[in-house]
């Protein structure tokens, strides 16, 4: 139900204006088609596109980047060292048109970053940054988020839920966060007009069809295939290359470097991947994950009983890109359709 | 007459039943009706599953690195580019060719399935079968079918493509396709680029390469990228940092492209399998020109010929010396 009190609407020829605003306000992070469509920080309106089903990379470069300065040394005057921060504290931003599969995404990775372990450099960037989101009523075929329970229309996980009816956008803000953000830009949002309820629910017969998984066994039914020849073929197929982990909204591994120059230099992390051989080789050269099967069965492993172990949910929100961006198509929509229908054990 | 999915399949039984080979690398159907993915089959019981369309783009050769060492012969399916990438593994003694048998089958293109969909305005759901048919796909859709024009929807390799038929095989399926009729001049666009200034040419590559996110899918599904342990992957010494900016990304695609001058075929498989659409292929294309150039020199035709940057000959050009 559209909550009268809180929600506006935007005329869809005011969009760019208020996103002028934003990017003037905040550092304003949203879709950009280059050779692609991905979140980017952006200057202006102008640059965002919203012809996109989702962007290649998720946006969780904007929480967790790809790279990222820990901190910076140096020489001081007498034997020892001084260290700095390495970026100045960012300022507050603002995602504009993150879908709910990939807001779903960041309270996952809340999880670990927020868990036992608080992750400064990820909890300041989350605390200092506004969600609006874009409903989903077109999703592609590889889309399967109701498995996880996403609603695709849902502002669940986002400050503010921008919902496409046509010539003007259902504004609905479900965060107080959401609400202030809202007050400020005031000028550019008008009451409703009485019918967006309606016309949002026409929307919502794309979502019709969508694919729904049942996944509510599958932490239980995983631990058997530990052992066992079911991950051999996809181990045989997988390149052992990074795309599925990097594109993933949901996987966080990371690896820790110093640069060092003859003054100084800086620890950074970065993002790493159970897919590539060096992730868990040891100084002794000993692997533990020796092969690509080990690796493939990992990332499963990970994502549907080892992440569910830890945190009680699942490490997926169907977002597709894995298997939408996959050179030798392996469709992790099939693994759950053999892991939970027991195929997987019986070969 | 073009080879079919049920002549492929027929042939790879018989080929398990005589005992010709204990394994076979083809191709099976995907997670939808335009998609396809490796199938790797230990009996002809299994042959069934085997396809053969024209949205068979993955470059299977790589995979004889990992048979390297099982018993008895690998069957494996090759179109006319991927022949090619057989002959540098056959170069570089990295497969004995009496332990592969190469099934071969002349192919006359490949959909590149970002083309199909926009040129039909559709969605990849929509398309129950794609099928080749001289100079156009014709492609059934849920209530119809449409003939789309190849040149429209071809993967860029295809437009270029010299060699559709294997030049190396055991059995050859289907009529062999001496030339494709699209094929024009195949290094237009390298022309095009190489008449750009330096600085301009930096501008370009930085920008792309600014995309790169470092996922190594270029390289790990590269058929001549073999080193069974790589520079980029070493950690003492470290080559390359792990950071990702645009001039370590620069390194990294720049050493690949040298690592594999003379040595790539054009198979199309770095940029297929690139997430953020860098154009790889006109990186190796530039290479490739420029051994034709200089050295008279085509990868991926003879098993005898070397590549000229791991020979030496007296008479060799010195002007850069």
């Amino acid at each position: 139900m559209v909550d009268q009190t809180k929600s506006r609407i935007i005329e869809k020829n005011r969009l760019t204006e208020l996103l002028d605003k934003l990017a003037q306000d905040y550092h304003l992070i949203a879709p950009v088609r280059d050779n692609n469509v991905s979140f980017r920080r952006v200057e202006s309106g102008s640059e965002v596109t919203l012809d996109y089903i989702n962007t290649v990379l998720s946006p969780k470069n904007a929480f967790f980047p790809q790279t990222e300065t820990l901190f910076r040394f140096s020489r001081d005057d007498s034997r020892g060292f001084r260290t700095e921060p390495g970026a100045e504290a960012d300022r507050e931003q603002v995602i504009f048109g993150i879908r709910p599969c990939d807001a779903r995404s960041l309270r996952l990775m809340d999880m670990v970053f927020n868990g036992q372990y608080k992750d400064s450099y990820y909890l300041d960037r989350r605390e200092k940054t506004t969600l609006i989101g874009l409903a989903c009523f077109d999703p592609a075929e590889t889309c399967f988020c109701p498995t996880f329970g996403i609603d695709p229309a849902s502002g669940e996980d986002v400050d503010i839920l921008l919902s496409d009816i046509g010539d003007r956008y259902l504004v609905e803000a479900s965060t107080e966060k959401g609400a202030a953000l809202l007050d400020r830009f005031a000028e550019f949002f008008a009451e409703l007009r009485g019918d967006e309820e309606q016309l949002r629910e026409a929307r919502k017969a794309g979502l019709a069809g969508m694919k729904k998984l049942d996944v509510s066994a599958i932490a239980d039914k995983m631990a058997p295939l530990y052992e066992g020849d079911y991950w051999d073929s996809i181990g045989m197929k997988c390149l052992g290359c990074g795309i599925c982990t990097y594109l993933c909204p949901t996987c966080h591994c990371f690896d820790i470097a110093d640069v060092s120059l003859d003054e100084g230099g800086e620890r950074f992390r970065c993002w790493d991947s159970c897919m590539f051989p060096e992730f868990t080789l040891m100084a002794s050269g000993e692997n533990p994950r020796p092969n690509r099967k080990a690796r493939v069965q990992q990332r499963f492993f990970h994502k549907f009983k080892y992440f569910h172990d830890r945190n009680g949910e699942l490490a997926c929100v169907g977002c597709g890109r894995c298997l939408r961006y996959c050179p030798v198509n392996i469709d992790i929509t099939q693994i759950i359709e053999d892991v939970t229908s027991g195929k997987a054990g019986n070969e | 007459m073009k080879a079919t999915s049920e002549e492929v399949q027929t042939s790879v039984k018989k080929l398990f039943e005589d005992g010709s080979i204990g394994h076979f690398i083809g191709y099976e159907t995907g997670s939808d009706s335009l998609h396809v993915t490796p199938c790797f089959l230990k009996s002809g019981q299994a042959a069934s599953r085997l396809v053969w369309n024209p949205l068979c783009a993955n470059n299977l050769s790589k995979y004889l690195l990992d048979f390297k060492n099982v018993e008895g012969k690998v069957g494996i399916m090759v179109k006319g580019c991927d022949s090619r990438s057989v002959v540098e593994l056959l170069k570089e003694n990295q497969i004995d060719r009496d332990k592969v048998f190469i099934v071969g089958v002349p192919c006359s293109g490949i959909v590149d399935r970002e083309k199909l969909l926009e040129v039909l305005g559709i969605s990849p759901g929509e398309v129950v079968a794609v099928e080749d048919d001289g100079d156009a796909f014709l492609v059934t859709i849920k209530g119809g079918t449409q003939r789309v024009d190849k040149e429209k929807v071809l993967r860029g390799e295809c437009l270029v493509c010299k060699y559709p038929t294997p030049l190396v095989y055991d059995v050859l399926l289907g009529e062999a396709v001496s030339s494709l009729p699209w094929v024009g001049d195949d290094y237009s666009l390298i022309k095009e680029q190489e008449a750009l200034s330096s600085e301009e040419k930096a501008l370009h590559w930085n920008r792309e390469f600014s995309q790169c996110i470092r996922c190594y899918a270029c390289r790990n599904i590269c058929p001549v990228c073999t080193c069974t342990e790589c520079i980029f992957d070493k950690k003492a010494p470290r080559w390359i940092s792990k950071a990702n900016d645009v001039s370590e990304n620069l390194v990294y695609h720049l050493v690949r492209a040298f690592h594999v001058a003379g040595r790539c075929i054009d198979c199309g498989e770095c940029e297929r399998a690139c997430p953020m659409n860098i154009p790889l292929r006109s990186l190796n294309k530039k290479v490739e020109k420029d051994l034709l150039e200089l050295f008279d020199y085509t990868a991926g035709i003879d098993v005898e010929q070397q590549p000229p940057l791991t020979t030496y000959q007296l008479g060799d050009l010195d002007e850069f010396l």
